[in-house]
């Protein structure tokens, strides 16, 4: 179906997706613009295009009234660890259940699956508890252990597990015959192999993390600690009132470098999982 | 897989007894324990554990507030059964659901069939319908509650056209298709991606044969395009069912759950009346409903799975 | 927009919060016991203002010259959207914080629970502003901000529709909701404007009409809390006011329309007085009392309260310290951000410094007399629950050919079974 199109064809196809890409762009294109307004101007009906006057002073603000930067650093390696911690588990968990005949297989993956069932909000006051006795309040702790172990890292496996069923088991078979045991093989020749998957995983276990809002509210308390979505609700005027240009702003700089990520890398991530991928 | 283990130097040599303890199937027991242990083991702490604590709760009226804990036997099932808002909940869950995941997944295939043409720019394109998925939920709502608005874009748009939109987010209808579109846009991305690479792994070649036969486009897709990637519809309507019945967000800022209660849906329920409410053990309870709800629609995929999902096992 | 944003906090809340639920088993948990060695005290707020924050920790920092024993007060910012639910969980998993900031509309359930322990109720402090904070004639929260409700007024706007400014129509003793009607209507005529818009209303926080039905003398509930009010003869004529004002004089915006006074999208706005820090120069203001309704002039004020946990680690401390926060010489610090409703500190002069933006005329007119005589918005125990029940039978109010009345009848019926628990 990957063919070339006529132009009459081409030129249809680009205007459907021109006028797809609105609803898309529209409400990022306001986000980014808005943060140029002052306060007052960001409600004005209808909304403007673009600022009468961009001014980036929401932007100093940022860093002015939180310390956005040491938010940003929190953010960034609580999302790299969850992430990591979830590629090593997810994928050992994900071979071992797609590839390895043991007792109880089924069973336990049906116990791991549960996870994936929780909004893990339900589970918030018991985790908390815990959380509390082990003294890890208003530490990382419980942003980093929940998703590498519990209900966010199951989907990971899950798609691992999908994702070792589908791949030819040829090279491994080969391999084990040589003589390598089951950990080298797992290392040295299927987790090469399952570099497309690691990618979906990293980038699912990367926004979860990233985006995570309930749990950092509950369990940080010290702003120097706070992750991004939580700091940028905490920009609010005298009586608790969004600063909304400041917010805006600070959602801004929390996107775009996600975004630019996704633009750099998203040539390995969709055309590598295309080759052996999800399919 | 069912092949022994071949390389029988690494194993210990047997010293008691002629037939060793460590056999090639007991290792691979043993080795797949070790390999799914952090994963088992986090499962039970993070997930089981604090379950069936929810579990105990429901058993329980608890007002945090007022610091009471005390036994209620199977009260708050029965509130449950009796309460005369949860069927219009149910519905209004049912039709979200069944709602975003036929747009959501339809417009994702939809997208990524448009970009798997070769097309100059549509790695742009792609960027953009993805863009979404890395926005702020907070930012992304408002902006679409000034689109939904009477007097906002789309009805602007509508103008143009000579069409006389609705009021989007206060009419009883309207108000839930505002709802799932909005959402249906924030996340979309996600699957179309995947949806992209897996249309990229189906061979050139068999079109290239269903062509010489004679099938048309329409053909291909439904006999060769959608077989051949339903291991992915599989995936990405699982995430999505168990997402929708998960997301509230929206709802809370476009509808706060109106008109009337025609947006309110289960977890939205749930919400207020545990946090808003101060009825945590019914919230618990609700809880303990929405996994049950989930896991049943799960087991329903997965056995799909075996009937409609190309190859596996 | 924003005003959906701003306020239901509890619920946007969530954003997040898929899910929700559970709690505690342990609840209340092993928290206790009591305090040997270094005291440390926590408070949660929703604000992160920096100057907010300079502020609290100065007053935190002259405590603990004279208390020693005080190691340290720390002020815990929560997001305003999640604050209540945060607080609860917090509350549910044992972690309750010594002191804490409560939101008006969560004041009642607070109250009501026992969980706030009495605190030093100071005769300096008005009584209509402790109502909301009493219970069996104990204080259990101290009212830190009492801000009254008034009308802002665009004045460049009014002068483009050719209509009276409303500071004449005060002169003229015809400052009344009828006149508003008639202004809202020409503006939104003339230039396509909104007339007047009931700040964060919305067509969802209907609490906030009490600022329009207190006019006509309605009220939600009778005082004990026990009857509905919601059909009875005062609040038909409100509402009737109301329905005919958005649908037929077309004075307010309709649902599903927003109009941001603060941008210069209305006319005029009924809030609290200090939004007038939302104000630019980007047009001409004046700021003035609420019109007089049927029953004549009426004040309601909007409120947040200070209260001390009785199951958190220091009690005793604590109410120490929230009674040094309020006392004559701090609550005159605070004043400057939030309005105090203390004998003391109701003179011209003290609001003066505190407001500058604001015309003295109509601070003695709008704060001191809204403080002194101002009605609280609707409150109830089990007010959450209570109060979307209201919400969701008032929405077939607000289509254009309504009976009136008899979706009122339904709002009662709604809502009887929770007020006679």
């Amino acid at each position: 179906m990957r063919t070339k199109p006529s132009p009459r064809a081409r030129l249809l196809l680009y205007g459907l997706l021109l006028v797809l890409c609105v609803p898309f762009v529209f409400p990022t294109w306001w986000m980014v613009t808005s943060s140029l307004k002052p306060a007052t101007e960001i409600f004005a009906f209808p909304p403007s295009l673009l600022p009468d006057h961009p001014e980036f002073g929401a932007y100093d603000k940022v860093f002015d009234l939180q310390p956005f930067g040491q938010q940003y650093v929190n953010s960034m390696y609580i999302a790299a660890v969850v992430t990591l911690g979830t590629l090593a588990f997810s994928s050992l968990a994900g071979y071992a259940f797609a590839r390895i005949r043991f007792r109880g297989q089924n069973a336990l993956f049906l116990v791991v699956l549960t996870g994936l069932l929780i909004p893990s909000e339900v589970t918030i006051v018991p985790l908390f508890q815990m959380f509390r006795d082990w003294d890890m309040i208003d530490t990382h702790w419980p942003l980093i252990l929940v998703p590498v172990f519990g209900a966010p890292s199951v989907l990971a496996t899950f798609i691992m597990r999908q994702f070792y069923i589908a791949l030819p088991n040829e090279l491994e078979e080969a391999a084990r015959m040589d003589g390598l045991g089951r950990f080298a093989t797992f290392l040295k020749i299927a987790l090469p192999l399952s570099r497309p998957a690691l990618a979906a995983v990293a980038i699912f276990t990367f926004l979860h993390s990233w985006n995570l809002y309930l749990e950092p509210t509950v369990y940080l308390s010290t702003p120097e600690k706070f992750t991004l979505p939580q700091a940028l609700t905490s920009y609010v005027d005298a009586y608790g009132g969004p600063m909304w240009n400041v917010q805006l702003a600070a959602a801004s700089l929390t996107a775009l470098p996600v975004l630019a990520v996704f633009v750099f890398a998203q040539r390995q991530f969709v055309e590598g999982l295309a080759h052996t991928g999800l399919k | 897989m069912k092949t022994l283990e071949r390389s029988t130097s690494a194993v210990p040599p047997p010293q008691r007894s002629r037939r060793p303890f460590w056999t090639a199937r007991r290792r691979d027991h043993a080795v797949g324990y070790l390999f799914i242990a952090p994963q088992l083991a986090g499962s039970v702490i993070f997930v089981l554990i604090p379950l069936v604590m929810v579990l105990w709760y429901s058993f329980h009226e608890w007002n945090v507030l007022a610091g009471t804990f005390h036994s209620v036997g199977a009260d708050n099932y029965r509130a449950l059964a009796d309460d005369p808002k949860l069927p219009g909940v149910l519905r209004n869950t049912a039709l979200f659901s069944a709602g975003l995941v036929t747009l959501n997944l339809g417009l994702a295939l939809a997208l990524a069939v448009l970009l798997n043409q070769r097309l100059r720019g549509r790695v742009v394109f792609r960027t953009l319908f993805f863009s979404p998925v890395v926005v702020s939920l907070v930012a992304w709502t408002i902006v679409w509650g000034f689109l939904l608005q009477k007097n906002g874009g789309i009805n602007a748009f509508l103008d143009l056209v000579g069409v006389q939109g609705p009021n989007w987010l206060r009419g009883e209808g309207t108000a839930m298709l505002s709802v799932v579109v909005v959402q249906v846009f924030k996340n979309v991305g996600l699957n179309m991606v995947l949806f992209l690479a897996a249309l990229q792994g189906v061979p050139q070649e068999f079109y290239e044969a269903a062509t010489v036969d004679g099938a048309g486009r329409w053909r291909q897709f439904w006999r060769i395009t959608v077989p051949l990637i339903s291991p992915t519809i599989l995936l990405t309507s699982i995430i999505t069912v168990v997402g929708s019945l998960q997301v509230f967000a929206q709802i809370a800022v476009l509808t706060q759950g109106g008109p009337g209660d025609s947006t309110t849906v289960l977890v939205y329920y749930l919400y207020q009346q545990a946090f808003e409410f101060h009825h945590f053990g019914y919230g618990a309870t609700l809880s303990v409903l929405l996994f049950l709800i989930v896991l049943v629609l799960t087991v329903i995929q997965w056995q799909m799975r075996k009937r409609w999902v190309f190859h596996e096992n | 927009m924003n005003t959906h944003l701003r306020n239901r906090r509890t619920t946007l809340a969530a954003l997040t919060v898929a899910g929700l639920l559970a709690l505690t088993a342990c609840g209340g948990g092993d928290g206790g016991s009591g305090s040997e060695g270094p005291v440390s005290l926590s408070m949660t707020i929703w604000t992160g203002n920096e100057e907010h924050l300079k502020l609290l920790n100065g007053i935190a920092a002259d405590y603990r010259k004279s208390h020693p024993e005080v190691k340290e007060i720390k002020f815990d910012t929560l997001p305003v959207e999640t604050y209540t639910t945060t607080l609860t969980t917090r509350i549910a998993g044992g972690k309750a914080p010594d002191l804490a900031w409560i939101l008006e509309n969560s004041a009642p359930d607070f109250v009501s629970s026992g969980a706030l322990v009495p605190v030093k109720d100071d005769p300096d402090v008005l009584p209509a502003a402790k109502k909301l904070w009493q219970r069996d004639g104990k204080l259990y929260a101290y009212p830190f901000s009492t801000s009254p409700y008034g009308v802002f007024v665009n004045t460049d706007l009014i002068k483009k529709a050719g209509q009276p400014a409303p500071a004449d129509l005060i002169e003229q003793g015809r400052w009344n909701w009828d006149e508003v009607a008639k202004i809202g209507s020409a503006v939104n005529a003339r230039t396509g404007k909104a007339g007047m818009v009931i700040r964060d209303f919305d067509y969802k926080a209907w609490d906030n009409l009490a600022s329009v039905w207190n006019g006509w003398g309605a009220e939600a509930w009778s005082e004990d809390g026990r009857t509905c009010g919601f059909d009875k003869p005062e609040m038909v004529g409100a509402m009737t006011y109301l329905h005919r004002a958005v649908f037929e004089d077309k004075a307010m915006p309709a649902p599903g329309t927003t109009a941001d006074f603060f941008s210069g999208e209305a006319a005029m706005t009924v809030t609290q007085i200090s939004r007038a820090s939302l104000l630019t120069d980007s047009f001409a203001w004046d700021f003035v009392p609420l019109p007089e309704g049927p029953k004549g002039p009426y004040d309601v004020i909007g409120q947040a309260g200070l209260g001390v946990f009785g199951n958190g680690r220091h009690v005793e401390e604590a109410t120490d310290f929230l009674t040094f926060m309020t006392n004559a010489e701090n609550s005159a610090k605070l004043g400057r951000f939030f309005p105090q409703a203390r004998t003391s500190q109701l003179d011209a002069a003290t609001l003066a410094a505190s407001n500058p933006q604001v015309k003295p005329e109509a601070l003695e007119e709008v704060v001191i007399n809204g403080i002194k005589e101002g009605k609280v918005k609707p409150s109830h125990t089990n007010q959450s629950e209570i109060a979307e029940a209201v919400r969701s039978a008032l929405d077939p109010l607000w289509t254009p050919d309504a009976d009136v009345e008899k979706v009122l009848g339904d709002v009662c019926s709604a809502i009887r079974p929770q007020l006679e628990k």
